[in-house]
This record gives structure tokens, C-alpha cells and sequence, in this order.
């Protein structure tokens, strides 16, 4: 019997733990795994979200225009398994915890991601390459940075550059 | 008398739910929308039902099996008009990671006319009662 007025009297106290979700928000954990967010300027499009994705939900292929590279994850497709996250090497993509999925049927294909990556030109020869972020290029050439431009070129250019100079001080 | 009853049975659609081959990860969620008091899906007036023929909102889960397809086909056959559809997870919507399987031939949207998607591998209960919300709406508006 007390246990039973016990349990009374903190549901009395506590309210009803029913949640008014759609007419008042409902916050997510920090880390739910939810809607993909993708940074351009982080991403080398290295293809490896691609290789890893569960759920076949991203692409990436050049532009049409050539200038660039074009990256789609289609939230549709997607398992929200944070394989990508995990496997980014530039941490260029993270999962927002955005849980919002549903829509109507009219926006099925326009439900996704779009970023597109430019391309800059190589300094010496002018081929477009997809550009290195400054994190890897710290990640390379240490803390000063990269002295001779090497991350500006493309690679043919680069071995020529570093053939012609030497190998850059360590 | 006809005119009371419409309105009144405007406000309460019932919803009921067909597992097309899902995995039980959908499922477990739509049971928790309803059955859990935290979520409780019956605040937006709906009710899950044991009859199709009773149904209002439909729920589809899974990748829609060559197995499964017909029997999933006459059960939405029996549902009264009007009628709303909703596809709940990836696997319904685009195959999900099922896709391109020996077993699973084509996404639901290719053999019933969807309405609401609510993606997610499951989708969170929020995202349920979200597509519920839209279905609903669709619904009065088809009423």
C-alpha cells in the first residue's frame, strides 16, 4: 500500500511524460545520427564515403561542366550508419542530428545532400585538380605550410617540381 | 445525421500497418509510437487497427518482397477509399540496402500510389508521428 501511494504521488508530481511532439519541438541528442552535412571546402573527393556507404546513398562524379566534382548523398537511400563520418579522412562529413525525415511523396528525388567541389587550376600547367584543405596540408608539409606550392599543382607537376629543386627540407 | 457522423469521423483516422518483408526494426518503432505513453500517436486522434478493412492511414514497412508483393497488394486492395499511404523507412522508399537483391524487384511507389515518406534505418518515432501528421492532413483534404 505505501509503495502503491509512493508511486501516486511522484506520478502526481512528475506530470504526464507524454512528449508534444508535432505541436512543440522535441530535442535530439547531441549525437543522434540524423540528416548527412557535408563541407565542400574539407572534402578531396577521395570516393571513400562512396566505397563505404551501406546503403549506396552517395555519389560522386565529375561535373558536366567539368569545373568541378558534384557530391549527392540521397537521404532516401540512406542507413544513417555514420560509416562515412567514420571514414572520412578530412572529417568533411558529419551527421547532424536533424531527425526531420519525413516528406511528401512529390519531393522523393529532391530529398538530399548537393555540394559541389570546385576544382582549381594547377599553378604550372593549368590542369583543373580537386584542391587539397589546409588541415591535410598541415598534415603533410608540418606547421610551416606548404613553402614551394606543391599542394597547388598536380601530381605530374609535382614531381617535375620537386625533380628540378630537390626534395623540400624537412 | 450523415453530416454529423462525417465530421466526427474526420477527427479519429484509424491507421493500420503491412509488413512487406521488413527486418521488425520499422515495425518496432510504429508499435513504439503508438503503444509507448512517451510518444503516444493517439493524441493526433488515430488508432491502430486489426482490420484493413477498418483502415484509414496505411504503414508500410520493408522492401516489398516478390513473396510479400501480392499479398501486400491485396490487403491495400480491401482498405476503403479514401486512403493514404504512408512508406516508413528506406526500404519501402528506395530499397534501402536490400536494393538490387535477387528477392526484391522494384520500390513500393512502383506498385501503390504513396503519399508521405518517412525515411530513416528505422526512423525515429518524431519522424513517425511527423509523417502521421502529413498523412492525416492529405487525408481530410481526399475526404
Amino acid at each position: 500500500m505505501a509503495t502503491f501511494f509512493k508511486v501516486i504521488l511522484r506520478n502526481l508530481a512528475q506530470g504526464p511524460s507524454t512528449i508534444k511532439y508535432p505541436f512543440e519541438d522535441s530535442p535530439a541528442p547531441e549525437k543522434l545520427r540524423g540528416k548527412i552535412k557535408h563541407n565542400p571546402e574539407a572534402c578531396v573527393a577521395c570516393h571513400l564515403c562512396e566505397y563505404v556507404c551501406a546503403g549506396g546513398a552517395i555519389k560522386i562524379q565529375e561535373s558536366e561542366d567539368k569545373k568541378g566534382i558534384d557530391f549527392v548523398v540521397w537521404h532516401n537511400s540512406c542507413t544513417f550508419c555514420g560509416l562515412c563520418e567514420y571514414y572520412c579522412p578530412m572529417k568533411a562529413i558529419h551527421l547532424t542530428n536533424n531527425y526531420h525525415t519525413a516528406h511528401l511523396q512529390e519531393d522523393k528525388y529532391n530529398f538530399c545532400e548537393k555540394t559541389f567541389v570546385m576544382k582549381q587550376k594547377c599553378i604550372r600547367c593549368g590542369e583543373p585538380i580537386v584542391p587539397l584543405s589546409p588541415t591535410l596540408v598541415e598534415k603533410i608539409y608540418g606547421k610551416e605550410g606548404d613553402v614551394k606550392g606543391l599542394s597547388k599543382m598536380c601530381p605530374k607537376c609535382r614531381r617535375k617540381t620537386l625533380w628540378e629543386g630537390g626534395a623540400p627540407k624537412p | 445525421m450523415a453530416e454529423l457522423l462525417q465530421k466526427i469521423v474526420k477527427m479519429s483516422p484509424w491507421i493500420y500497418r503491412i509488413n512487406a518483408g521488413s527486418c521488425n526494426g520499422c515495425d518496432v518503432e510504429m508499435a513504439t509510437t503508438a503503444l509507448i505513453p512517451r510518444y503516444d500517436v493517439e493524441r493526433l486522434g488515430c488508432r491502430y487497427c486489426g482490420s484493413p478493412k477498418h483502415a484509414d492511414i496505411v504503414l508500410i514497412s520493408g522492401p516489398v518482397t516478390a513473396v510479400v508483393k501480392d499479398k501486400v497488394l491485396r490487403v491495400y486492395n480491401e482498405i476503403p477509399e479514401p486512403k493514404v499511404v504512408v512508406a516508413v523507412g528506406i526500404c519501402p522508399i528506395s530499397g534501402g540496402v536490400f536494393r538490387e537483391s535477387y528477392s526484391v524487384q522494384n520500390q513500393l511507389d512502383a506498385y501503390i500510389p504513396v503519399d508521405v515518406n518517412v525515411p530513416g534505418c528505422p526512423p525515429r518515432p518524431q519522424a513517425i508521428i511527423d509523417g502521421i501528421a502529413m498523412a492525416i492532413e492529405i487525408w481530410r483534404k481526399k475526404f
